[in-house]
């Protein structure tokens, strides 16, 4: 039975407010039917194809990063299966349940697996897996695959990982692969969560070479996400394997030879610039980094007093000492000041203002000329041809051989060291430069700094032919020759001689040999300035830290075959003394055992051998 | 104890509990095939429609409830509400929980709810309330009183950051004050500055929140992020054609290519798999329901009551317009669900009691009737 009611007069709806209704339900009504009516049945067939299309979904193919071998073939860098956890975001119902189990079975704190995934989420496509674990350990990968059936989404992805089967006898040399932090995957969009780039060492400067390039496949799935069918749409192209100059049996023989100091050693081909060996200890185990290097172990590393992680043959620089006497005879020579015949008299010390500078010989050499100057490493004879070029010419001469900037060397973050100038010194503490400065950087002390590598390449040059060549540590790279020693022949064979005789009758007689042609020049680079220079203690008396470094600098060349190797010691003490032994064996290595030497005249020898005061 | 008149059970909106019926039934059937994800033996992981089941018991039985006292009563708790709302809007950026980088609930320990929800509540009740005071239209004054009392809570919500539950408490109060009417001089003005005042908005949005409407104009700006979801989405929607797929046979729904799809993006799993025919119905229903809603406005025998059933309508309104316009790609994608389709607890709790409330005005109609 139909009832007409009405409500109170003066409580009546608004007239206009149910008219306004009305018509915004029409409106809506029209609006969803005609967006409905275009979407599908007058596009319905092109949404249909596009659905067809969805059912195929892409994925990359990692691909293998290049090996790197020694010289000879042997393995240094090489790939192991390894894996991670990878979770498809659309094919997980639940991420929060799902991560919160993954914590649960890893030991991982949930937040910083929610990070990872938050992370992830804006740099993979819905269906790529996204990786929120790498590296998972064996007894991990078991618990995980025993539980991950019933949590959609979780997939164990195989990928590579790199290892270095020498470890720590390489790691500066090789640095170390580990995975791809914010900002590298915000500079480079080939890259994905998850993925391995070169963080140190030849690995992140090569990494172009090394890395490959990502293949893509296509992968048909059914109505419940099963995959049907793959098709390799692009093939993965692995990187390049790399050949290196190092010979690791080499590399093993030296690294021994300094084995409980720090130091280092650079074995060089002078006519290639090409790498033999490249020692620096301590050093420490690369294959910690490429896994997330635990806490405790990195505190270990960096907080040990030996620095392990620090690379000394092209990221430290020190005072070169006497070795840095043979650019200055060069540079002398070069510029026409001195005639290597013209003699300089030394009396133990020389006096520039109120000041007297030393010579290691406190009763001096006497009268010397630059043969006899270099081969008994006297500092007054350097003094006086340091005052007579002046720092700026020292300055412009050195950066020509090299020093002052990187070497250029395949490893990043290389030390230019510092080769003075007055505009330098104006700049850096806005005062003028004094002749006493010049003096002190004459015989490789004050600002000088250079790296051992740099020192390598210098000693190259003047063997060599006089080419300034680029240290290189790939062999199939050309020799890359920088630049050339503005000094003749005449000189250079002068510079030579003079150091074969070093090696024969001076301060570098511990790497004599009679069979193979030898040339050295050592060095002592004072750490501290005592008062009295002359007056030291032996070294074994001195605080470690206090001690000197011992350098030497050498060359030599038998059966056409030639090397040059430089050895520094931290602390070491003295260069002929201390870092003279080290040299030999290399050479005993190189060359092959030599016959015993005849004995040494007493004179000269005795004289090499008993150090007084500070003596190469 | 009053007796309960026995009038009220024979006035009871059958019409409407049938339409509620029928879209919540649609809304599970659909649930049911969104949250089929399926391994190989046809074991279904995560059965979010049996969830849905417990929450739409649980929500009958508040819109139950709230049909058993005169809706009149809430004249009186209506400002009382809104303080308590306001109070615990303001704890939650103090003690939230931060779910998903935003901070919206309270966790009390056994339970933890959104206060944003309340404040929909307590926005509409002093809505109708103001609103219902006196039948002329609404002067400069009336206006402002009015909206004074529902932006402060609707600020609260939109800095919580919960941008769709904001505009919705603030669009569902436009809703009444149009309803209401608004006075000539006052409805012309608004008619000039409004837009260009909401273009002004554009400068307090959050960078993701332009990128979703300019996405919206262009989804293959941002094909990874929200432009996905409405490419996604209308690939589901335009290839179910006229007659879809077939009930479990979504292959973008079932093969996981549309996402959300057991909350905001339910509908086009719906359209996938029931085609336009399926979506016409859909559509319908829905327009039928928001039909029985203004009868309820028109029939009601207060102007309060009327208010009230306004502010329900468009309460629903709104969340259909905006969630279906998102889905179908003509609106920017806001987290808005779809009234009785969407899956989630709260929505559902409120969209019931919100029907217990129009029920309640329903059934009272005839309490005074003239003789």
């Amino acid at each position: 039975m139909a009832k007409t009611y009405e409500p109170d007069s003066g409580q009546q709806a608004p007239r206009g407010g149910l008219i306004l209704l009305q018509v915004l339900i029409l409106g809506l009504f029209c609006l969803f039917i005609v967006r409905l009516w275009y979407l599908q049945i007058h596009k319905g067939e092109h949404f249909a194809e596009l659905a067809r299309e969805n059912q195929m979904r892409q994925a990359s193919i990692i691909a293998a990063r290049g090996m790197i071998l020694d010289r000879n073939g042997k393995p240094l860098a090489v790939n192991e299966p390894s894996f991670a956890l990878g979770m498809i975001r659309e094919d997980c119902p639940d991420v929060q349940g799902t991560l919160q189990k993954v914590a649960e079975w890893t030991g991982l704190d949930y937040q910083v697996l929610l990070d990872t995934y938050i992370r992830g989420k804006k740099r993979s496509k819905p269906f790529e897996p996204l990786v929120l674990i790498s590296n998972l350990s064996y007894e991990l990968l078991a618990k995980i695959e025993a539980n991950a059936v019933s949590w959609p989404g979780l997939e164990i992805l195989t990928r590579h990982k790199r290892y270095y089967p020498n470890g720590n006898l390489l790691a500066h040399v090789m640095g170390y692969v580990a995975e791809a932090n914010e900002e590298e995957l915000e500079k480079d969009s080939r890259l994905a969560l998850g993925d391995h780039v070169g963080k140190q060492g030849l690995e992140l400067t090569l990494e172009q070479r090394l890395r490959g390039e990502k293949g893509l496949k296509q992968i048909e799935v059914d109505a419940y996400g099963r995959e049907h069918d793959q098709q390799v749409l692009l093939e993965p192209r692995a990187g390049n394997s790399l050949s290196l100059s190092i010979d690791m049996d080499l590399q093993t023989f030296a690294s021994k030879q300094l084995e409980g100091q720090a130091g280092s050693i650079v074995v060089l081909e002078p006519t290639t610039g090409k790498v033999l060996a490249f020692v620096s200890q301590p050093t420490y185990d690369n294959n910690l980094f490429v896994l997330g290097i635990p806490p405790k172990k990195w505190k270990e590393l960096r907080d040990d007093p030996m620095h392990p992680i620090q690379n000394r043959v092209s990221q430290s620089v020190y005072p070169p000492g006497s070795t840095f006497k043979l650019l200055m005879a060069a540079c002398a020579l070069s510029e026409g000041i001195i005639k290597p015949t013209d003699t300089v008299s030394c009396s133990g010390s020389y006096r520039v203002g109120d000041h007297d500078f030393h010579c290691w010989k406190k009763g001096g050499h006497g009268s010397v000329d630059m043969r006899s100057a270099l081969v008994h490493s006297c500092d007054v004879y350097f003094y006086q041809l340091g005052e007579k070029l002046g720092i700026d010419r020292i300055n412009r001469f050195a950066l020509q051989a090299g020093f002052g900037t990187p070497t250029g060397i395949d490893l990043p973050h290389e030390r230019s060291g510092l080769i003075p100038s007055t505009a330098w010194k104006k700049r850096r503490y806005g005062e003028n430069w004094t002749r006493g400065e010049t003096l002190n950087c004459s015989i490789g002390q004050g600002y000088v700094q250079v790296s051992p590598l740099q020192l390598a390449k210098f000693y190259a040059s003047l063997i060599n032919g006089g080419k300034v060549i680029r240290p290189s540590l790939v062999l199939s790279d050309p020799v890359d020759v920088q630049g050339q020693l503005p000094i003749t022949e005449k000189d250079r064979d002068f510079l030579m001689k003079a150091m074969v005789e070093t090696v024969n009758s001076g301060t570098g007689q511990k790497i004599k040999r009679a069979d193979a042609m030898m040339g050295a020049k050592t060095g002592t680079a004072q750490v501290v300035k005592l008062i009295n220079a002359d007056i030291r203690a032996k070294t074994k008396d001195t605080p470690y830290k206090y001690r000197d470094h011992a350098w030497i600098a050498t060359w030599g060349i038998k059966d056409n075959k030639s090397y040059v190797v430089i050895c520094m010691v931290e602390h070491g003490g003295h260069g002929g003394e201390d870092a003279g032994p080290l040299v030999r064996n290399i050479y005993d290595y190189l060359f092959g055992p030599s016959k015993p030497l005849p004995p040494a005249p007493k004179g000269e020898a005795a004289q090499a051998q008993q150090p007084q005061g500070r003596q190469d | 104890m009053t007796p309960v008149d026995r009038r009220l059970f024979t006035h009871i909106n059958w019409p409407l509990l049938l339409v509620i019926g029928c879209l919540f039934g649609i809304g599970v059937l659909n649930l049911y095939s969104a949250s089929g994800f399926r391994m190989g033996d046809g074991v279904s992981l995560n059965p979010y429609y049996q969830k849905q089941c417990v929450w739409g018991v649980a929500g009958f039985i508040c819109m139950v409830a709230l049909t058993f006292f005169d809706y009149r009563y809430l004249k009186h708790v209506a400002w009382p509400l809104l303080a308590v709302t306001i109070v615990l809007l303001a704890l939650v950026p103090v003690m939230g929980k931060t779910v998903y980088g935003a901070k919206r609930w309270l966790d009390f320990g056994l339970f933890s709810f959104q206060p944003s929800e309340f404040a929909k509540f307590a926005t509409l009740m002093v809505g109708a309330l103001m609103l219902s005071n006196d039948s002329g239209k609404l002067g400069w004054l009336g206006l402002f009183t009015v909206l004074a009392a529902a932006l402060p809570p609707a600020a609260m919500v939109i800095v919580q950051p919960d941008l769709g539950s904001g505009l919705n408490i603030l669009l569902v109060l436009c809703g009444m004050i149009l309803y209401r009417g608004l006075a000539g001089r006052v409805f012309k003005v608004l008619l000039l500055v409004v837009p260009i005042v909401i273009p002004c908005g554009w400068f307090f949005l959050k960078p993701y929140q332009k990128l979703r409407i300019l996405t919206l104009f262009n989804p293959e700006r941002d094909p990874l992020g929200s432009g996905y979801h409405i490419i996604q989405s209308q690939i589901a929607i335009g290839s179910g054609q006229m007659w879809g797929k077939g009930f479990l046979e979504g292959t973008q729904s079932q093969l996981r290519f549309l996402p959300e799809k057991h909350t905001d993006f339910a509908v086009a799993v719906f359209a996938e798999e029931w085609g336009f025919v399926g979506g016409v119905v859909l559509v319908a229903l829905f327009c039928i329901f928001l039909y029985i809603l203004v009868c309820t406005a028109r029939d009601a025998k207060d102007r309060f009551g009327s208010f009230l059933a306004a502010g329900v309508f468009f309460y629903f309104f709104w969340q259909i317009l905006i969630n279906m316009g998102m889905v179908l790609g003509i609106m920017p994608v806001v987290g808005i669900p779809l009234p009785f389709i969407s899956y989630g607890g709260s929505a559902t709790i409120v969209n019931f009691c919100l029907i217990g409330i129009a029920l309640n005005v329903s059934m009272r109609r005839f309490v005074f009737k003239k003789t």
